[in-house]
């Protein structure tokens, strides 16, 4: 009974589904106006991002970044006549949350995308939801590779540099650098760890590594931890640990007398949020000598065109203030939409801003290769190291991408700055 | 080799377990004086932290911001008896274990709209650098001022009940506030003297484990609160000494499962003790009498 029942209610769905579709299609000209999110001059899209709660510290200055560079764009006009609103919504970095938001974003606020979702376990929770309902989901802020699946999840982008690529550079260039070392690992206890450690051990082979320890994020306690990276020697520690225990594992072994080189993924190797967030006036000493990795411009880059206009943005839209790796990471974020934005033509529809970053429009900001094609969702190709020295973290060395397990030199130099930081449809 | 990582993970654990006997204590005090399961003594304590913190950083003096957090504490303690706690109807005991959640609330709300919600690293009176002539054993100098403080605590709580006339009056007033009122005990002072104390030993506890995590957060207390009210539980709500003991098997517990078995593992290692504890001595295990029901 309440099968036929639920069948009937079904093909009426159905149907008014058709008739809905054949309207549209019959209105022609019109497209602006069945677009969700989409109006004749505003376009609407949302994040989900940790604003409040323990991630908070070290991420909820990005979304802020990212709605000041919208602002800056909206005052010289927007993009193709359009102003975009950005929502953002906290989730407080907990997957229920997140569920909870991005519906409320996708459902009642009829946004035309979503950018830049925050996290790997947060974002996970939602793949399904916005893949089934069509809704792009453009540059995922999470190493994770799950995001990089155009068959399965053809709606979804990445962004970050995937952990196993920035594990096997960093790997890469430990053998080359300290060939004697003894090489350990310091992870989260998650695919953060798991991909990272994969990464690693594809370039320093399987027995690589001579200690590989895990944090959990419902223990701040890591002595344990640690004091077991100490017995076994270690003097090269990779790191895949998001700020908050970097500082910590770093912190940590100062007391217990380790001081071993770090070596740390871009997700919790940035020395401003390290020093401003958590480590403050012992970071200078504690991270002397630490090497990250990151494929966006750094603040220390002297006579970098980007930096400047960003700095310009962060004082004009962004209540001033120190601009960091995060204010880059999120005004970047926001290039990005706006390029992607302008190249899907002047009445935008989700399918053709998908069909827009798969056709190789969005160049972003940054140092290293965008890797989106109709095959391809991953977002940076690879990374350049850096080191922190006399408390400034600055890059060196060659530009790196990692590719069907072998890391090569990237030559192609980075993003030239054009039209004021401004996307135009090319 | 095997003997010295025992023996390291062993000494490590008791050093926090140390701090969590301290935080339970003062849930213990509440329970003794209010018969009230305090869920915001985290929040109390973390914002003690704030002003102790807000002190030092004033006058880079530890030992005047050590003496805020207590007086802080205690007047947080105050504030939240007199102006929520006391008008929670104690006909249901769930009223007042909301009440204390929305205070709770409040307190991280308040604290992170004034202070943001960065990580501030705190100052320490004393190196955390292993002693040299302990090596080894990873105690440091810190860690001694930490059980030395928590000794004190101790002793202090054990004279206050057991030996003067205010203690007395406390454990009357908490038994039986109406017997106790008959016999000219002032039962509400009692019960808000109750609170201010507990509010000042969670708000030393706090200041005494915050500089050996993440640092100051509005949600810093959060992880501790939730293993110092296993161990109140697991030792009796009411036992003192179950407190301690408990704090310190909890310590080199979760320093023991997290050292040979993983991370992950040691937050699901308290929550098994838990359970094992409500399933086969739900009174829990220093608990003498019935009157934790009462």
């Amino acid at each position: 009974m309440t099968l036929r029942r639920n069948r009937a209610l079904a093909i009426v769905g159905a149907a008014s589904v058709f008739a809905l579709a054949a309207c549209s299609t019959n209105g022609g000209g019109g497209a602006a106006e069945d677009v969700p999110g989409v109006t004749e001059d505003t376009v609407t899209i949302g994040t989900h991002q940790p604003l409040t709660g323990p991630a908070a510290a070290g991420f909820a200055s990005i979304s802020a970044a990212t709605s000041a560079y919208f602002d800056y764009i909206n005052d010289n006009g927007g993009i193709n006549g359009r102003q975009i609103e950005f929502i953002v919504k906290d989730d407080g970095y907990n997957p229920a949350n997140t569920q909870t938001v991005v519906r409320e974003l996708v459902l009642e606020d009829d946004v035309f995308a979503i950018l830049g979702g925050l996290g790997t376990p947060t974002h996970s929770a939602v793949l399904d939801f916005l893949n089934e309902n069509e809704v792009p989901d453009l540059f995922v802020s999470g190493g994770s590779p799950t995001w990089d699946q155009p068959e399965e999840y053809p709606w979804t982008f990445g962004y970050n540099s995937e952990y196993t690529s920035e594990a096997a550079i960093l790997a890469n260039y430990a053998q080359e650098e300290f060939p004697d070392g003894t090489y350990c690992m310091f992870g989260q206890d998650d695919d953060f760890g798991d991909d990272f450690e994969a990464g690693l051990l594809e370039i320093l082979g399987d027995d690589g590594l001579a200690a590989s320890e895990r944090y959990s994020v419902a223990n701040q306690d890591v002595t344990a931890q640690i004091s077991a990276l100490k017995a076994a020697g270690c003097d090269v520690v990779f790191l895949a640990s998001i700020n908050g225990f970097t500082a910590l594992a770093v912190g940590t072994a100062a007391q217990l007398g380790l001081f071993p080189q770090w070596m740390s993924s871009s997700s919790g190797g940035d020395y401003g949020t390290l020093e401003t967030d958590y480590l403050q006036e012992n970071a200078p000493l504690l991270l002397e000598n630490f090497i990250s990795t990151f494929y966006l411009s750094l603040e220390t880059n002297e006579n970098d065109p980007w930096v400047e206009h960003f700095q310009m943005v962060q004082d004009e839209y962004n209540g001033g203030g120190e601009l960091g790796g995060n204010e880059i990471f999120g005004m970047n974020m926001a290039y990005m939409f706006a390029e992607a934005l302008a190249a899907a033509g002047e009445n935008p529809t989700r399918e053709s801003l998908v069909e827009a970053v798969e056709s190789g429009a969005v160049d972003g900001t940054g140092i290293v290769p965008l890797g989106y094609s109709p095959e391809d969702h991953t977002g940076n190709l690879g990374v350049r190291l850096s080191q922190v020295k006399s408390g400034v973290q600055a890059y060196f060395g060659d530009t790196y991408i990692y590719q069907d397990g072998e890391v090569s030199v990237y030559d192609g130099g980075a993003v030239p700055f054009e039209n004021e930081g401004i996307p135009t449809a090319e | 080799m095997e003997l010295e990582r025992f023996i390291f993970l062993t000494v490590d654990g008791l050093a926090r377990g140390a701090v969590y006997a301290a935080f339970a204590l003062s849930l213990v005090l509440i329970w003794r004086a209010a018969r009230i399961v305090n869920f915001s003594q985290g929040a109390i304590a973390m914002a003690a932290t704030y002003i102790a913190f807000v002190v030092t950083s004033m006058t880079g003096n530890y030992w005047l911001g050590l003496v805020a957090a207590l007086l802080g504490g205690a007047a947080i303690g105050l504030i939240v008896e007199r102006g929520v706690m006391r008008f929670v109807s104690p006909v249901n005991p769930l009223n007042s274990v909301i009440a204390a959640l929305g205070v709770l609330l409040v307190i991280q709300a308040v604290v992170g709209m004034l202070f943001g919600n960065g990580y501030y690293p705190m100052a320490v009176p004393f190196s955390q650098e292993p002693l040299p002539w302990l090596a080894g054993l990873s105690i440091s100098a810190y860690d001694l001022f930490v059980f030395v403080c928590v000794a004190f605590v101790v002793l202090g709580l054990a004279v206050l009940f057991g030996k003067t006339n205010v203690g007395l009056r406390m454990r009357a007033a908490a038994f039986s506030p109406e017997l106790a009122r008959l016999l000219g005990v002032r039962s509400t002072r009692m019960i808000t003297l109750g609170w201010m104390l507990a509010s000042a030993i969670s708000g030393l506890a706090a200041l005494l484990v915050i500089p050996t995590e993440l640092g100051l957060n509005p949600h810093a207390t959060d992880l501790v609160f939730v293993y110092a009210f296993t161990i109140a539980v697991v030792g009796g709500l009411d036992s003192a000494p179950g407190a301690v003991i408990g704090g310190l098997v909890v310590g080199v517990l979760l320093s023991w499962v997290s050292g040979y078995l993983g991370a992950t593992l040691s937050p699901v290692a308290v929550l098994v003790l838990l359970l094992a504890v409500l399933l086969i001595k739900p009174g829990g295990i220093f608990s003498v009498t019935k009157e934790r029901t009462a």
